[in-house]
């Protein structure tokens, strides 16, 4: 029940080429969505309703339209669309079909990997990082703005005219409830870039556990979920399920079961900056976990995995946590793990470590062998793959245009050139250009 | 094999109502085909404000009241599986009988002891009939009927908007009139999209709510009046 623009109708855009309106795909709050063609170019089309078609709303598409899009991953505003009255619009690149939407994860009707939803966050957490660093705030992160491809971990941005100038004053927009910072609930503070974060936390909790992390026994006592008592759970009482310091608000079984299965089987570093957002970063904005903190995290979430000999499920290892020695039980089939070899990767000139489980689909990127492209997980460098001839045997292959230089362990050198592997034995040192790695049995 | 543990994110049951008058009256002039139409119009809409709430179970219901009345749909059905059933017209205005059934559903059990405010939507072109006023009192006894969003909308001239006021309880809040059929189709889409919005995941409010209410009730559609058509229609 569109009522805005009439299908098959054409307008000029601003810079003058004619747009064909060709389906309504969607109405919200401000206005509709349509499907247009400019040229030969499908494009979407968002139209504002005439009360929401205000100068102010116009001044921050124009900032943003002029700014372009902060990195990959945003529908970002391309141009504005006028019309012969005071109303306008502005188109944007069209979503995808591959983006799902997080109320499909949330609804079970996509299964996408653990891998995936790393790699989910990891993208989301690039993409808050690139519009904060712009000087923009997002300020409404929630189900209903954020797509992602459950194949490959892909995102898109969407409703990006909500974005503002942090500290831009007063817009009305608060957010969604349930992703809203504590202190905006309580009425303390306006939305901006230290309440994304806190937003995008609940969100990150939320791809990885299908749970709010403010939602337990306080919850469960609560009768009537009406205005009131939401306020006093996510304003003026919260509390994490997971406090290591208060246990008063833990998951109740039966009601909170997905907190219950999920948060064991995560590592102990990603538990680490769950408590620290929704601890000390609950009750100081200051203290939240930032986006690349986040994103070194879910970067090392991904190379934790490795599979259960049994039945297959993703299980994380948990380097230098207390799993680490004895890798204990598959979450899935409840039988013993084995680990598979490990790559203990030496970053140059930071004394810092990264370990990545070695199992038969790892690739590495230039994010783990190329510093000065860290989260960059383009075209994979080296692959895990087994010997052509001798299937018992496995070896890292070399995907990249220089030689690595293998050191094995009777210290004897060896050069694994371009297309060629290097056998995975324990104590075996490679050195892959700028990184030395040492092969972890 | 899921790939991964756990299953759905955990939902609270939000119960919507429709209380619908269907007394004689609403044969007259079109009345209850327009609000059989306003309701399957809002149908689709209030699906997808349900779809994009994954932390509310919506389920519906429809009473009706003339000589008496009953449910005309008494099971609470998810709402994409909800399908309408055009209402009839006949008979007086039992509305005290119909909010006599609704506090009967209010109560615990069967409602459950945790749930999302359930939203009662009383629609009235007339005047009651019956004892009112115990029907009301017999809903608020309830404490579900007491937190639940009570909307109703006044069908023609001749609604009794004191009656519906009072259902309401809010005096900021006031019956909606639909004195043509395209203003209750945009009442009934309003009350399935923004107020079960609402109900299902209230916005904070930075001035806080009005005393005594628990959900923030959004600005209802402005219907474009114009005086001289008004009465043409019914």
């Amino acid at each position: 029940m569109h009522q805005l623009l009439t299908l098959g109708s054409t307008h000029q855009t601003a810079s003058g080429h004619p747009c064909t309106i060709e389906a309504f795909l969607g109405g919200g709050g401000q206005g509709e969505i349509y499907r247009v063609r400019v040229e030969d170019r499908p494009l979407a089309l968002k139209w504002y309703f005439p009360e929401q078609a205000t100068v102010a709303q116009r001044r921050a598409l124009d900032t943003l339209i002029h700014k372009g899009p902060p990195g990959p991953g945003f529908l970002w505003p391309l141009e504005l669309q006028d019309s012969a009255a005071a109303d306008f619009g502005y188109l944007m690149p069209l979503r995808e079909a591959r983006f799902r939407g997080i109320v499909d994860l949330m609804k079970r009707r996509i299964d996408p990997s653990f891998r995936v939803l790393a790699l989910t966050g990891l993208q989301l957490a690039q993409a808050f990082l690139a519009l904060h660093t712009q000087g923009f705030c997002y300020r409404d992160i929630s189900f209903g703005n954020v797509f992602f491809d459950p194949d490959n971990g892909d995102i898109a941005v969407c409703d990006n005219d909500n974005v503002a100038v942090d500290g831009g004053g007063a817009s009305g927009i608060l957010g969604t409830p349930r992703f809203i910072a504590p202190e905006i609930v309580r009425g303390e503070a306006a939305p901006g870039i230290q309440t994304d974060l806190f937003s995008l936390a609940v969100l990150l909790f939320y791809l990885f556990h299908i749970h709010h992390p403010l939602e337990g026994r306080r919850e469960a006592a609560i009768r009537c979920f009406d205005l009131p008592a939401m306020t006093r759970l996510y304003g003026t009482e919260p509390l994490f399920i997971f406090d290591p310091a208060d246990d008063g608000n833990r998951p109740v079984p039966g009601l909170h079961d997905n907190a219950l299965a999920h948060w064991p089987i995560y590592p102990e570093f990603l538990r680490n900056r769950f408590t620290q957002a929704f601890t000390a970063g609950l009750r100081d904005p200051a203290e939240r976990v930032r986006e690349s903190i986040w994103s070194g995290a879910l970067a090392r979430l991904a190379d934790s995995i490795y599979y259960c000999g049994h039945c297959g499920a993703e299980n994380f290892y948990d380097a230098g946590g207390p799993a680490a020695t004895a890798p204990g039980i598959c979450w899935s089939c409840r039988t013993a793990l084995t680990l598979p070899y490990r790559l203990r990767l030496s970053l140059p000139g930071t004394g810092a470590h990264q370990v990545v489980m070695l199992n038969h689909d790892t690739r590495l990127y230039p994010h783990h062998l190329d510093p000065s492209r860290r989260y960059d997980f383009g075209e994979p460098i080296a692959a895990v793959e087994r010997h052509p001839s001798d299937p018992g045997r496995w070896g890292l292959k070399n995907l990249g245009s220089a030689n690595w230089v293998m050191t094995r362990s009777d210290g004897q050198l060896r050069d694994v050139e371009p297309g060629r592997s290097a056998g995975l034995t324990p104590g075996v040192r490679l050195a892959l250009g700028r990184v030395e790695a040492e092969i972890a049995g | 094999m899921a790939k991964r543990p756990g299953g759905e994110l955990a939902t609270r049951p939000l119960h919507f109502i429709w209380i619908a008058d269907c007394s004689g009256s609403m044969a007259a002039d079109g009345k209850i085909q327009a609000l059989n139409t306003a309701i399957r119009e809002a149908l689709p809409h209030m699906r997808a404000v349900a779809d994009e709430n994954p932390n509310a179970e919506v389920l519906v219901r429809a009473l009706s009241f003339g000589n008496g009345a009953h449910w005309h749909c008494s099971q609470p059905t998810p709402v994409a599986d909800f399908k309408w059933t055009d209402l009839l017209a006949d008979g007086l205005t039992d509305m005290g009988r119909a909010l006599r059934l609704a506090a009967e559903q209010m109560h615990m059990p069967p409602m459950t002891d945790r749930a999302l405010p359930p939203v009662l939507v009383l629609i009235s072109d007339g005047q009651p009939t019956d004892d009112f006023a115990s029907g009301l009192a017999q809903l608020m006894q309830e404490a579900w009927g007491k937190k639940a969003v009570r909307i109703a909308v006044a069908i023609g001239r001749d609604a009794d908007t004191e009656v519906l006021q009072r259902f309401i309880g809010h005096p900021e809040l006031k019956p909606l009139l639909a004195n043509d059929p395209e203003s209750l189709v945009r009442h009934i889409k309003w009350v399935s999209t923004a107020v079960l919005k609402s109900a299902s995941a209230p916005a904070s409010q930075a001035g806080g709510l009005p005393a005594g209410q628990n959900v923030p009730i959004p600005t209802p559609p402005v219907v474009p009046t114009d005086p001289q058509a008004a009465d043409d229609v019914w």
